[in-house]
């Protein structure tokens, strides 16, 4: 029991010393293949900034880190990268579609899954990039967050230039429901064509309300 | 200088590398083996594949599961780019080449992977269909280059029964080739009785299986190196 407790804070205080924005912890059970069932606690590795080349290399650092600590303590792991970063020809990577990002963030309390699909954080807001790292380390989950707290905000449905959001509200006991209309926002996508090696627009990202002021901050923080 | 001491360094590393998933050790180890003139194939046999046999245990003990699997194989990888291309072909009488994919309807790839990596490993060329390729194209295939064996893989009990024709044609245009089908539905009573010549259940059979079969081309290898010296 007291490794497990040390263990959960070494690895939170590693990955926040190097550049983590935030780190939740969350039992996944029954969401996952079977393939990796055995693997059933999640570190979700939130980092503060635009999923670009150096926050995917921060990202990859920090998985790294985490997986050092639990093998030196002799836990299984299996590190998920970023979306956007997948080599598709390894090995490993055939194990990356049986499992999505946001059901470990959602379940270690980091955020709800917004109307624009995307994962939203209080502070934060839809401007966070994840990594996940998967274990059987006896680490103690933080609490799910279980409801939407968009509430009466509709500003990505009401801007999304191709109509793709529907408006649909999640929450831990329908985490299916629709949200978005992948056809309308690909065929956004494939229109305008500059922005084609970009995953979409990404409006629905910048009007959201949620951690704009902390984004500007931090910005304003390096302009000075 | 390479003495036997860090001849047997080297291959320990290469060992553990693969054991313990560490790619950054097997790129390493397999490039500090080229730097000091070690035998390509000997740090391949002896250290990467080595190490894999070891994941074979460990595997079969339930202390590896199919994460650490392929991780492991990853790291195999990423040391056999590196010796690869400083492999002496072996003159081991057969032609060694072998086509191999997914069968029609079918996605599920990772024990085809497997198998295709012990392939490499031993030297043959391989021709990868990939997964979910229609039955047709294994015939094609396999008249286009010629080789001498043909790989089949189906994870479920609805694509398995693609495999048979399969089979039937390749005898009937070829009956010298040889044909190994695996995946979890099928058994070596349906590989009988379809005309396969081998069989392999699972990722782990079929590692088990192709690493038999590199133990083999390893002996005569060794027999007809002993012939000619």
């Amino acid at each position: 029991m007291d490794t497990a407790v040390l263990i959960d804070e070494a690895i939170r205080e590693q990955l926040l010393d190097a550049g983590a924005t935030i780190v939740g912890y969350a039992r996944l059970g029954r969401f996952l293949h079977d393939d990796i069932a055995h693997l059933d606690m999640a570190i979700s590795i939130g980092v503060g900034k635009n999923l670009n080349r150096g926050t995917l290399a921060l990202l990859g650092e920090l998985q790294r880190k985490t997986s050092r600590i639990l093998k030196e303590s002799g836990y299984r792991y299996l590190c998920i990268p970023p979306d956007s970063d997948r080599v598709k020809d390894t090995f490993v990577s055939k194990l990356y579609p049986f499992f999505a990002h946001k059901i470990a963030a959602t379940s270690s309390g980091i955020g709800w899954i917004g109307k624009n699909g995307l994962l939203i954080n209080r502070e934060f807001g839809p401007r966070l990039s994840l990594a996940t790292v998967l274990t059987d380390a006896p680490l103690s989950a933080d609490t799910p967050i279980e409801f939407s707290e968009c509430g009466d905000c509709s500003l990505c449905v009401e801007h999304c230039p191709s109509g793709a959001i529907t408006g649909g509200i999640w929450s831990r006991y329908e985490p299916y429901v629709r949200l978005i209309n992948t056809d309308k926002c690909n065929s956004h996508k494939k229109n305008t064509k500059g922005l084609s090696d970009k995953p979409n627009c990404g409006l629905c990202i910048n009007i959201c309300p949620y951690g704009r002021r902390v984004i500007k901050e931090s910005v304003q923080m390096v302009l000075s | 200088m390479l003495t036997e001491e860090k001849q047997q360094e080297i291959l320990e590393s290469l060992r553990n590398a693969v054991v313990q998933y560490d790619e950054e050790l097997s790129e390493k180890a397999a490039q500090e083996a080229l730097d000091l003139g070690m035998d390509a194939n000997d740090a391949i046999f002896n250290g990467l594949v080595s190490g894999m046999e070891e994941v074979g245990r460990l595997f079969e003990a339930q202390e590896y599961f199919v994460p650490e699997i392929l991780m492991c194989a990853d790291a195999l990888y990423k040391g056999l780019e590196i010796l690869k291309p400083h492999v002496k072909q072996l003159d081991l009488g057969v032609r060694g080449s072998v086509v191999i994919g997914t069968v029609e309807g079918d996605v599920h790839d990772i024990g085809k992977n497997i198998v295709k990596m012990m392939f490499d490993v031993a030297g043959f060329t391989v021709y990868d269909l990939g997964r979910d390729v229609p039955l047709d194209n294994f015939v094609a295939e396999q008249m286009r280059t010629d080789s001498d064996l043909v790989c089949l893989s189906a994870m479920m009990t609805t694509t398995m029964v693609g495999m048979k024709k399969v089979i039937d044609d390749l005898k009937a245009k070829n009956p010298n080739v040889r044909i190994m089908i695996g995946g979890s539905p099928v058994s070596q009573e349906v590989a009988e009785k379809w005309g396969a010549d081998g069989y392999a259940k699972d990722a782990t059979n079929a590692l088990k299986d192709a690493l038999d079969m590199v133990a083999s081309l390893k002996k005569l290898k060794e027999e007809a190196e002993a012939k000619a010296a």
